[in-house]
């Protein structure tokens, strides 16, 4: 691994200082460092300056009524723990439950995953379904976006040269599920990924695919199709059928376009009734 | 409930005090690291060292430092420690630089120069022999080696079958992945070429190294360290050359130890392989069978056949056979060398010739394990070339199979599937080894010259035969390890040969020191070892005499009472009148397994999940139980990694595309289901006491029992290796 100097502030301020003095491609941030370590290893990036946001307050987890929020360089092992994570926002759970081995876990952050915007990562898909906001803060002050506006690609985010990640939001408990396909069941990273949810506020549900490049996304069309709370058998395979042939999907060395088209059905029916089991269901 | 007794390592391992060959440190050492080739294919114009050798402390060797020590030889022409004109495949060692700090190493590795002009690679089967089987590979300038034989009028056999089957089966390139990658640390004084590395073979790499490096074998020490895990990968030299190469030009020591995407990209690995098998069938009996096999061997030069020689016996499978021709290509590609990995090809050949006659039974109409049953091999049979088939406890294993496949099948909920799979193997007995022991007043110790590699073989394996045969407890056993300067002759831990043939050797020295020791005392009886008032006595008949009356002044002064054993075993011999063209190996102490899976298939996604699984192994005699099934519980867990996720991929330009941890899937823990282990006793092979070996044998069937357990799920005939989700779910018949 190639040299860097280890940059370990104690408040936002001095970190977001720090970033200003840039220059930016140079300076890479650390919360975590199950992925951005890869990358320091294997040469696809060479930070001088590695500004690690461990001393920082933002290892947080705070509900307030239906809205949870999550400080940025809190560990995903604690989010998986937290009972009412599971209880209220059951597809988070899962997705992060999806995320590595329980040692990665421990060290990999909510913040650091959507940071580096892996194109196959498992949390992305389903803050995408849950109406996720991310919580930047930089030298121009705070602001919220999406996190569909902060994704914008690849390894691409809205985040700004001196902004950090202070938390992310979520508005509402929702029923939710979170289901992937792997060569292996742990440890891996998915070929194929499905994410829903219900908002319980409008009736609507939400529905986004991952596990291909460039970025999961999310498909209105088939959303529009599912019906709310209980979708009927007949709107659910118009929804699957409008996903498998619109979703923008596309092979790589994990999987076949055929085959990720394949999954995107059985994965997406199972999501959706395991989010809302039927009335009808024993 | 009893207990195993701790490994005499564990405590050691456990608390990181085992000094493996990363963790040696010696005074002045530099670092090492290898400038690897850009292409696949090229001529070389130039590699240029002085941009290395232009960093403060850099010493870089190349073709021609070697050149000049060899006299202008290039080494052993089948490993050239690095090549002259032309590069062979992706990230081979082209030069070697070593520096006081790894950075430094690295940094002056990229300073090299390389100028190569890029020829077309050969990257796989399919692109060399597009139509194969419909076109002959015979004459291609890409086999390296080429085997044919034949039995019977295979010709009539098929013309006049009820029943013919033909199918094609592919298998994945996998990797060894030991923990520890390869490592070592050189350090040359004088005519002294000493190293301390990581090896399942001293000896073997001190005769490798001594030939690419043209210096006499009695100049080099090759000191074993620790060994994180072998599986064939560390059989033979691979880092030695390039680090004794280094610390002779920087008149330093020399650590040289690979990364682990280095390991991958440098593996000696199984490579991909197509099978073509056909088999006749008349009176519900196999009449003949066709196999013919094209087995990619990268690199290898030609000449070097071992594999497919070897192998091809395993596509026809423990089944008697009236008829058959087999034949087998080597094909070259722009790949590293073939290495062995456990059982080298085995579970792929056992997967095929498995899957095959589950198919041909299916089409029979006939229960597929009924079919195997009656055309498996008997003791006293002939192997299909000819051999004898010594004491052979495959057929009671494989009954015992097919009693837990049957319950295990009525206990099924819907959407699961049990299935079986067999394997044979061959113990390395023939490949020989010696021992030296000496007994004290207070221990016995076995002096050798294998260091332990992680399966317990080494210092529990000889400790068990030693404590069998002379009644002394395990704790007064020590198994001591020496270099090859002072150790007696080893061939190495491969081949499931350690107890097998090294603990002969133990065996046969302890019977002799056992016999001096009976003419000391007198008496009649056989002489046996105990310990009274924390003393070493032995007796003979009723008379008891500690081991301090018994030894002589000299004995006392040499520290204990010596003997020397050695093995060296014959191989078996096949029918050579058979063999039209190549070698054929011989095999030389049958042992077998049949193990059940059952699996619950996912027919819309293709996942595979392992529910239960249940191995039985013929192992002679078994010389420590908990070792025993600690070893079936690897390579059960390894052989599920054959079977359901490891893939090398190489890209159209032999470019390995999954050169790391990440994607190159290795089971996790998760994967490995409760697991049954049944040992099958009283089919005594040529090791002590009868032991057959077990390093190799567990992983050999379990891609075939996953396979069989797939089908009879529901989740189809998947004819290719690893039965990844995509393929399961493309096998799946449509409802």
């Amino acid at each position: 691994m190639a040299p860097f100097a280890l940059v370990t502030p104690a408040t936002p301020e001095e970190a977001i200082a720090r970033l200003r003095e840039g220059p930016g491609e140079e300076v890479a941030v650390l919360a975590g460092g199950t992925d951005l370590l890869f990358d320091i290893e294997a040469q696809r990036t060479r930070p001088r300056t590695v500004l690690s946001l461990r001393r920082l307050p933002w290892r947080t987890l705070e509900w307030s009524g239906a809205t949870l929020t999550v400080g940025s360089t809190l560990p995903l092992r604690s989010l998986e723990n937290d009972p009412d994570v599971r209880l209220r926002l059951p597809g988070l759970y899962h997705a992060v439950r999806a995320v590595g081995s329980v040692a990665l876990r421990h060290r990999a952050t909510l913040g650091g995953n959507l940071g580096r915007a892996a194109p196959a990562s498992d949390l992305v898909p389903m803050l995408l379904a849950l109406d996720a906001e991310v919580d930047l803060v930089g030298p121009e002050g705070e602001r919220t976006v999406s996190v569909d506006r902060f994704i914008e690609g690849s390894r691409k985010t809205a985040r700004g040269p001196a902004e950090l990640i202070r938390s992310v939001r979520f508005p509402e408990a929702r029923p939710s599920a979170y289901l992937w396909q792997r060569v292996r069941p742990f440890h891996d990273i998915s070929h194929l990924a499905v994410a829903v949810a219900l908002s319980p506020t409008d009736g609507r549900w939400r529905v986004a695919i991952a596990g291909f490049p460039p970025r999961p996304v999310r498909l209105p069309p088939a959303e529009a199709e599912l019906d709310a709370p209980y979708p009927t058998d007949a709107s659910l395979a118009r929804a699957a059928a409008l996903l498998a042939r619109n979703a923008p999907i596309v092979a790589d060395r994990r999987a076949s376009e055929e085959y990720r088209r394949q999954l995107v059905r059985p994965l997406f029916v199972r999501a959706v009734r395991a989010a809302v089991p039927s009335p009808r269901a024993p | 409930m009893s207990v195993a007794p701790p490994r005499p390592d564990a405590a050691l391992k456990a608390a990181g005090r085992a000094v493996f060959a990363t963790d040696l440190e010696l005074p002045g050492m530099l670092w090492g690291a290898l400038v690897l080739a850009p292409v696949a294919h090229g001529r070389i114009r130039s590699v240029d060292l002085a941009g290395a050798r232009a960093l403060e402390g850099v010493v870089a060797v190349g073709h021609a430092d070697l050149a000049r020590l060899t006299g202008g030889l290039s080494g052993d022409a089948e490993r050239p420690a690095f090549p002259r004109d032309a590069v062979t495949y992706r990230h081979q060692p082209v030069a070697a630089v070593a520096a006081p700090t790894l950075e430094r190493a690295r940094a002056a590795a990229r300073a090299v120069t390389v100028a190569v002009d890029e020829l077309e690679a050969l990257a796989s089967l399919e692109s060399i022999f597009p139509d194969w089987p419909g076109s002959e590979a015979g004459r291609s300038p890409h086999v390296a080696a080429h085997v044919r034989a034949r039995k019977g009028d295979v010709e009539a056999a098929f013309r006049e079958a009820e029943l013919v089957v033909r199918e094609t089966y592919r298998t994945a390139s996998v990797h060894q992945v030991a923990l520890e990658p390869h490592a070592c640390v050189a350090d040359v004084r004088d005519d002294r070429w000493t190293v301390h590395t990581s090896t399942q073979s001293p000896f073997g790499v001190r005769e490798d190294t001594a030939s690419i490096l043209g210096v006499p074998e009695s100049s080099i020490v090759v000191d074993g360290t620790w060994v994180g895990g072998g599986f064939g990968g560390k059989g033979a030299s691979l880092l030695e050359p390039y680090a004794l190469l280094l610390s002779r030009e920087a008149r330093r020591p020399v650590r040289l130890a690979l990364t682990y995407r280095e390991e991958f990209l440098l593996g000696r690995t199984t490579l991909p392989s197509v099978v073509r098998l056909e088999t006749a069938v008349r009176s519900g009996q196999i009449s003949a069978r066709r196999v013919r096999l094209l087995l990619d061997v990268g690199t290898s030069l030609p000449g070097r056949d071992f594999a497919t020689g070897y192998s091809i016996g395993f596509l026809l499978g423990p089944y008697r056979t009236p008829a058959f021709e087999v034949e087998g290509y080597a094909v070259r590609t722009n790949k590293p060398p073939f290495g062995p990995h456990r059982a080298p090809f085995a579970p792929q050949c056992a997967f095929a010739v498995e899957s095959h006659l589950e198919e041909v039974a299916h089409r029979l109409g006939v229960d597929p394990l009924a079919f195997k049953s009656d055309h498996l091999w008997r003791e006293g049979d002939s192997t299909p070339f000819g051999q004898r088939v010594l004491p052979f406890g495959l057929g009671e294993a494989l009954g015992r199979a097919r009693e837990t496949a049957a319950r295990w099948t009525r206990e099924a909920p819907p959407g699961h599937g049990v299935g079986v799979g067999v394997g044979f193997w061959s113990t390395g007995t023939g490949a020989g080894g010696e021992a030296r022991l000496r007994l004290s007043p207070t221990d016995l110790t076995i002096v050798q010259g294998e260091r332990e590699i992680g399966s317990g073989s080494v210092i529990v394996g000889l400790a068990a035969v030693a404590e069998r045969r002379s009644g002394l407890p395990r704790e007064r056993i020590r198994v001591a390890y020496e270099d090859t300067a002072h150790a007696p002759f080893d061939s190495g831990v491969f081949g499931s040969r350690t107890v097998g043939a090294l603990g002969r050797a133990v065996d046969e020295a302890l019977v002799t020191l056992l016999g001096r020791l009976a003419e000391r005392v007198g008496g009649a009886g056989p002489p046996t070892l105990a310990v009274e008032n924390d003393e070493i006595v032995v007796r003979v008949g009723s008379t008891e005499r500690p081991i301090a009356e018994l030894l002589t002044d000299a004995e006392r002064e040499a520290g204990g009472l010596e003997a020397e054993g050695k093995h060296y075993g014959r191989g078996g011999t096949i029918d050579e009148s058979l063999v039209l063209d190549g070698t054929f190996y011989a095999y030389t102490d049958f042992t077998g397994a049949a193990h059940v899976a059952e699996v619950a298939v996912d027919p819309e996604t293709g996942t595979v999940r392992l529910v239960r699984y249940a191995a039985f192994h013929d192992v002679g005699t078994v010389v420590d139980a908990a070792s025993a099934r600690a070893q079936v519980e690897g390579g059960v867990a390894m052989g599920i990694g054959t079977a359901l996720t490891e893939e090398a991929i190489w890209s159209d330009d032999a470019r390995l595309e999954n050169a790391g941890l990440v994607d190159y899937r290795i089971p996790t823990l998760g994967e490995v289901p409760p697991l049954e282990v049944t040992f099958v006793s009283g089919h005594a092979g040529a090791g002590p006491f009868g032991a057959k070996g077990l390093g190799e044998p567990p992983i050999i069937p379990v891609p075939a029992a996953i396979a069989s357990a797939v089908r009879a799920a529901g989740g189809g005939h998947v004819t290719e290796l690893p039965l990844t989700p995509e393929r399961v779910a493309r096998a799946v018949k449509p409802h």
